[in-house]
């Protein structure tokens, strides 16, 4: 061989450097798009949610719910004979990540966008529409704030108000488990976490004496850092307390390492009654018959929906997919707010800018897996049944877990009066 | 590395400074260029690189020029953001470039009391993991502060009016802030070029090759380590002040160790050797990011692998091929021996 030896591997890493130059510029063909992206025949919505990290499960459910709805419509015939297209987008669980994932898909024209089960990225996203001309429907955001004082036209939620939640969950504990009158709460350290807690304490001192005629004690709720692999020094504060019902509001990953850290402890021995905020069957399908026996908020139970077309559609949709036989709330929400897209730009008659979309969603009465549901114009909030189900552990079965019975509330009857721009009126925030 | 004789000349007289910031004009002409030809999405994330240049620059100034490696440079980022939301949030307002700069300031004073900690008492690794630590106290005060916005962050955060007296500056509408930044961002990535370059720059290399021989001569190397410190700090500080009214949004994620790797990965990326490898790196980190970003689960993991094999293939970063191809090309015509490659192993300590 003539060639040097350096010339050699010069030449190979000019062959990397190609290779890598062509994989890196393989995608830019799609940086010039126009603003005009809605004008091409679907109309793309935009789903930002966690796809990946701590969050990615839920996301996961808000990712299936919404994709599902798509292929129905589509299948149906799509919205004004326009198919619909989903471009989505992983919030990473971090607010910053999710305006960032936002702002790109504004830029790309998508401005009807789903998703933002996060409180915080729920906040942030309201003047972020506002200034770009888009609307985002959340599908789980738990803070009060949405709806109250940083109530903002562009953002929709489409799931049950924290305060429709709480206060379905007490009228299920004061009709069920009148003579547990000393409560306690171990709350995540965050936005969602202050709000439930503060709505429960609200619903437990209103509705509780309403229905039993006792006055509860409630003890001081335990804050429990976000994120954090170590609950044990709070559980063993928790032990302490003189409790006989457990609120806890710990969510997703956080939730499971809380209740698999307070097993050891005895704090489900010490427990008479576990109501458990929004996890849904987390906890249970990753604690199995070790779950303890839990009453658990949920924003859609297929169960308690049998016999709604959407509903069964949206399940068995979902368990061929994915072979889970326990699909959780936040994929009805998701469906939901697909669903409020395709019934609101029919009523448009196809236009999507968001002026004419936010007044078509305002009022809006359509069908979702849990049956009717109405957007109220003057907060922008669905009312929708609180649901709630009670998860026992049973050995021996094949998921090691069973819903033994489950609750669904009106939601007029339990969600708060219309008041954006004022805070939530609480007797302990 | 840069070469002595060419920094030298470089920083000799004021033209040859202008001349040597050639690639800053030309980066601040193309950043202009951008809300004209892309998207507003894409000239969103223009906007976070800008910043990125900046910080990576600021954390470069330290490693490749005073020889000290930050893993916590993201408490000072930091600073500087949450001082610009949470101080016109809490005390009602006040003037957008008054904030700019005590938000600098505090992200040097950060950095001062932090090094008269640190430097002093440790050196090496042991002064990296102590940054390390630093920043993680930091991110936890964050959390647990109310008027911080705690876990939540703090949203809803607006963009400036400037307000001169003569003449006022409207930032809040279409792309005015974006070139605000590509403004401030440039006059501060100037400032951390002459930094480098100047009197102070020199004294700077000349403790990072040998600490004991500059003592020896004469200069002050805990001073001058704290002085690059502090220039260091500020600058990720302005950097962090000049991000929050873009993105409106802080969050604690920006003082965790995550952040802090960032200017690491940019200056491995575009070579920590050039001063202007980090800012290639933060561009095309932003690319690799772009591209990736459809790829759900596995584009953390498609990005780290990616710059795997540019640390593997090109050690010294994009910058030190360049300079080695430009060596090779000087050599070949001259047939002279081709300068070393920017290798950051030779920047440490």
């Amino acid at each position: 061989m003539t060639r040097s030896n350096d010339g050699y591997r010069f030449s190979r890493r000019t062959l990397l450097k190609s290779t890598a130059a062509a994989a890196a510029l393989a995608p830019l063909g799609r940086l010039w798009i126009p603003g005009a992206r809605a004008a091409d025949n679907p109309i793309t919505l935009g789903l930002v949610t966690p796809l990946s990290g701590a969050q990615e499960m839920l996301g996961s459910f808000v990712r299936h719910g919404a994709e599902i709805a798509i292929e129905k419509i589509n299948a149906d015939g799509g919205v004004n004979g326009r198919p619909l297209a989903l471009e989505m987008r992983d919030s990473k669980a971090n607010p910053a990540a999710a305006t960032v994932a936002a702002r790109e898909l504004l830029g790309q024209g998508v401005n009807l966008q789903l998703g933002a089960i996060s409180s915080p990225v729920a906040l942030a996203m309201g003047p972020l529409m506002q200034a770009a001309g888009g609307v985002v429907l959340t599908c789980g955001a738990g803070t009060e704030k949405l709806n109250h004082e940083d109530y903002n036209p562009h953002v929709f939620r489409i799931g049950d108000s924290p305060y429709s939640r709480q206060y379905g969950l007490i009228r299920m504990i004061a009709e069920r488990y009148p003579n547990i009158t000393s409560w306690g709460g171990i709350i995540p350290d965050h936005e969602y976490g202050r709000t439930t807690w503060a709505i429960f304490v609200d619903a437990m001192l209103t509705v509780f004496p309403q229905v039993t005629g006792k006055q509860p004690e409630i003890s001081r709720p335990i804050l429990i850092p976000y994120g954090s692999g170590d609950y044990k020094n709070f559980i063993a504060a928790a032990m302490r307390q003189p409790f006989e019902g457990l609120y806890t509001s710990a969510y997703g990953g956080d939730a499971v390492t809380l209740y698999q850290q307070a097993r050891p402890f005895g704090l489900f021995d010490k427990t008479k009654v576990l109501v458990d905020s929004a996890n849904e069957f987390l906890v249970p399908l990753a604690m199995k018959d070790q779950s303890p026996d839990t009453w658990t908020g949920t924003h859609w139970y297929f169960k308690a929906n049998q016999g709604n077309p959407m509903s069964d559609h949206l399940y068995n949709a979902y368990v061929e997919r994915t072979g889970n036989h326990y699909p959780m709330g936040w994929a009805a929400e998701a469906h939901a707010a697909v669903y409020a897209y395709k019934a609101a730009i029919e009523k448009t008659g196809g236009d999507t800018k968001a002026a004419a979309i936010i007044a078509a969603l305002k009022g809006l009465t359509f069908d979702t897996a849990t049956g009717k549901r109405t957007l109220r114009a003057e907060d922008n909030q669905a009312v929708k049944n609180a649901e709630a189900m009670r998860i026992q552990p049973k050995a021996g079965s094949a998921d090691g877990f069973e819903v033994t019975d489950y609750i669904s509330v009106p939601g007029d009857s339990v969600v708060e009066p219309p008041r954006p721009g004022e805070k939530l009126e609480l007797k302990t925030l | 590395m840069m070469t002595p004789d060419r920094t030298r000349k470089a920083a000799g007289t004021g033209g040859a400074t202008l001349l040597a910031l050639w690639p800053l004009a030309l980066g601040m002409v193309l950043f202009a260029l951008a809300p004209a030809v892309l998207n507003q999405g894409l000239v969103f994330l223009a906007g976070l690189v800008l910043v990125n240049i900046v910080f990576a620059q600021a954390w470069n100034l330290l490693f490749a020029y005073a020889g000290l490696l930050s893993f916590g440079q993201a408490m000072f980022f930091a600073v500087g953001a949450y001082t610009m939301a949470a101080g016109p949030q809490q005390l009602g307002g006040g003037p957008f470039l008054g904030w700019l700069l005590i938000a600098t300031l505090l992200g040097a004073l950060a950095a001062i009391i932090f090094g008269l900690v640190a430097l002093r008492r440790s050196g090496g690794i042991y002064f990296a993991v102590l940054t390390l630590a630093f920043a993680e106290l930091v991110h936890v005060i964050i959390t647990k502060t109310d008027w911080l916005g705690r876990n939540d962050g703090l949203v809803g955060i607006t963009r400036p009016v400037i307000d001169l007296g003569v003449i006022t500056i409207d930032l809040t509408r279409g792309d005015a802030y974006y070139y605000a930044m590509i403004l401030g961002c440039g006059l501060a990535s100037a400032a951390l070029w002459w930094a480098g370059h100047g009197v102070l720059g020199r004294s700077f290399r000349a403790i990072r090759q040998d600490p004991v021989r500059a003592a020896f001569l004469g200069l002050d190397v805990d001073r001058h380590r704290l002085i690059a410190f502090a220039i260091s700090g500020a600058a990720s500080a302005f950097a962090g002040a000049m991000f929050a009214p873009w993105t409106q949004i802080v969050t604690p994620e920006l003082a965790h160790w995550s952040q802090s790797t960032r200017p690491v990965l940019y200056a491995l990326l575009g070579g920590a050797g050039s001063f202007w490898g980090p800012a290639v790196g933060a561009i095309l980190f932003g690319a690799v990011e772009y591209a990736t970003r459809t790829m759900h689960g596995i584009a953390d993991i498609t990005t780290g692998l990616m710059l795997l094999a540019v640390v593997l293939a090109i050690p010294g970063g994009v910058m030190g091929l360049v300079m080695k191809l430009r060596g090779r090309a000087a050599a070949r015509s001259t047939a002279t021996p081709s300068p070393a490659s920017g290798r950051p192993q030779e920047q440490t300590p």
